[in-house]
């Protein structure tokens, strides 16, 4: 990386940072309720990518994961008195009631159960590959929403968990995003990640090439199940109540949507994607509303909104595959230039 | 010296036989060939060393010990590389990170030391680098190191392979069809290319070929399969005047 890079960088950084402290003093609280959303979906999406677009297996266990995730961190950090309320049907199990853990090292332990879990889900289900990986893991996350759904004594079953204390600010938001994306980078540009992307290009080249196939399908499915968790972890604790319904498959829908059209295997991509549709699934919501068009008045239906989303996924997949960045990433160089409204230089400096 | 041994072995796919009683010995530094008619099972031979296919009787030895029934990631850590006869690159990854790959197998730092860069990954990372590039320079592909790889013309395609077998520091390398599509003169390019990295990189070479010039220039030994069946082994002369062979090829004259 150049010099310049570091202070463009570093600039665009004390930005951010200058951003987030306005943002936490000054925008009222739907705004940063959607920044937060924002920030929680970019790291949901970089650990989709991870397994789906780095990777090459197509994994549809997302919402299972962030479940465990969200359960464990939210059970952790519920006060005395608060989970008394919440279990008033059956008491909670007796070692959890007493437990009272601050946010960090229960986002942790979050992530860390997440990733056993995975690690758990992966080991059988990594044997298999495409529609029936996706088969499988979609199941397994239902399975575990079924769990939760039954464990009345350690989850509170279909009631869920209600005043959840709101831990998730901007600051953990965009430091764990930020976090997540930096590792992202290191992982994908080290030895390992070029692996990912061997076992993603051909599974019998790369496995005639030494790569341990098995091993770092596992390695990659974990690590983005850790993610997942965490993610879970800062949703459950932002909205303030969960139940098992949420993390229903549509919620998968939601981040895979994400990576589709932000790209496949791009970390650019999926951060700018991850922003772009939580805020249009907001900016739209008119469209659930009823709409007077002077001559005809179309009724307000709920859901409205994800039906353009679902029309925009359709187009993305037949006309534009690689989504927006297909697996491009971003570069200081490439910015510049655009900005600039430069041509870009051929390959080796050439104009 | 001894570097490869099959023990009679057989692969069969259901009723089909592809390969029967085959029984293969390659010596250190040797060119031995394999030829024979197209779907003769030549390939499905390199497919049970490589461990692609378990065969469903005998054995393979590399070096002494067994590797029947390895996995294919293993049996290349071993030493023993490959390439394949339809071309099977990372397709979207540039030249010099297909390389790269092949260096992964012998990577000692866990994912933790890589994702923190630290000084042993570090210190890795820079050798595979170099051996990538020295690699890229040896096949002449040095200049297009950031093309896309499936961008490359397919004669250069095929050396980005070798380069990429080689990068797993093999002592066995197996090429399948190496000079396939190449014109003459490429093919006396390659020739001497597989001579010259046999020396270089002190490698044992098995091929498969339907290029007879290739064959008959570059081999030590050849072995002829046809039906799955071994029917000659010999010395390149040998095998030019093997009545069983020129049967193979040409067919038997009916009114002889």
């Amino acid at each position: 990386m150049k010099k310049r890079d570091y202070y463009l960088t570093a600039i665009s950084l004390i930005l951010l940072i200058g951003f987030i402290f306005y943002a936490d003093n000054n925008m009222d609280a739907y705004m940063v309720r959607i920044l937060n959303l924002c920030a929680i979906y970019t790291i949901l999406g970089l650990s989709m990518n991870l397994i789906n677009g780095f990777t090459g297996l197509f994994s549809l266990g997302h919402a299972g994961f962030m479940s465990v995730g969200a359960y464990v961190t939210a059970i952790l950090t519920l006060s005395v008195n608060a989970k008394v309320q919440n279990f008033f049907l059956k008491p909670i199990a007796a070692p959890l009631s007493n437990v009272v853990w601050p946010f960090f090292p229960a986002l942790l332990l979050g992530g860390a159960l997440t990733a056993l879990v995975g690690f758990l889900i992966g080991a059988p289900a990594l044997r298999l590959k495409g529609d029936y990986l996706a088969i499988a893991t979609l199941g397994f996350a239902e399975i575990i929403r079924v769990i939760f759904t039954n464990t009345q004594t350690i989850t509170n079953g279909a009631l869920g968990l209600k005043g959840i204390p709101a831990y998730t600010n901007l600051w953990w938001s965009f430091g764990i995003a930020i976090f997540t994306i930096v590792t992202m980078i290191l992982l994908i540009n080290s030895s390992y990640g070029r692996a990912f992307k061997a076992i993603r290009e051909d599974e019998i080249a790369a496995e005639s090439m030494g790569i341990d196939l098995f091993k770092h399908k596992v390695l990659s499915f974990t690590i983005g199940a850790f993610f997942a968790g965490i993610g879970g972890g800062l949703l459950g604790n932002l909205l303030g109540t969960i139940d098992p319904l949420m993390f229903r498959f549509t919620l998968t829908f939601n981040i895979l949507l994400i990576i589709v059209l932000g790209g496949i295997g791009s970390i650019t991509g999926t951060v700018i994607s991850a922003f772009v549709v939580t805020i249009a699934q907001e900016a739209l919501r008119f469209l659930d509303q009823s709409i007077n068009l002077g001559f005809v008045v179309i009724p307000g239906v709920a859901g409205m909104r994800m039906v353009v989303f679902s029309i925009l996924l359709m187009l993305v997949v037949l006309f534009y595959r690689h989504g927006l960045m297909g697996t491009n990433e971003f570069s200081w160089d490439k910015f510049l230039n655009v900005i600039s409204m430069k041509k870009p230089l051929l390959k080796g400096g050439r104009k | 010296m001894e570097i490869l041994r099959s023990d009679n072995i057989t692969m069969q796919f259901g009723g089909l036989t592809a390969v029967k009683d085959f029984n293969l010995t390659l010596n250190k530094g040797e060119i031995v060939a394999l030829i024979g008619p197209n779907g003769a099972g030549k390939t499905t031979a390199f497919n049970m060393i490589t461990g692609v296919y378990k065969p469903t009787n005998g054995k393979i030895y590399y070096k002494g010990s067994e590797i029947t029934h390895m996995a294919p990631y293993q049996i290349t850590k071993l030493g023993i590389a490959r390439t394949f006869q339809n071309i099977r690159l990372f397709k979207d990854l540039s030249v010099l990170e297909n390389v790269l790959i092949a260096n992964h197998l012998h990577i000692k730092s866990n994912v933790f030391e890589a994702l923190l860069r630290l000084p042993k990954y570090k210190n890795e990372d820079r050798k595979m680098m170099r051996k990538s590039l020295e690699l890229l320079e040896i096949v002449g592909l040095a200049d297009e190191k950031h093309e896309k790889s499936s961008s490359l013309p397919y004669g250069k395609q095929r050396r980005l392979e070798i380069a990429r077998a080689l990068a797993t520091s093999p002592e066995l390398l197996l090429l399948d069809e190496p000079a396939a599509g190449m014109n003459p003169t490429e093919s006396e390019d390659l020739t001497k290319f597989i001579r010259q990295i046999r020396d270089d990189f002190n490698l044992t070479i098995f091929m498969i070929e339907h290029h007879m010039q290739v064959v008959m220039g570059i081999s030590e030994r050849i072995y002829v399969f046809d039906y799955g069946i071994t029917i000659a082994h010999g010395s390149p002369k040998e095998i030019q005047n093997n009545q069983r062979v020129i049967e193979a090829y040409l067919g038997v004259d009916e009114n002889a």
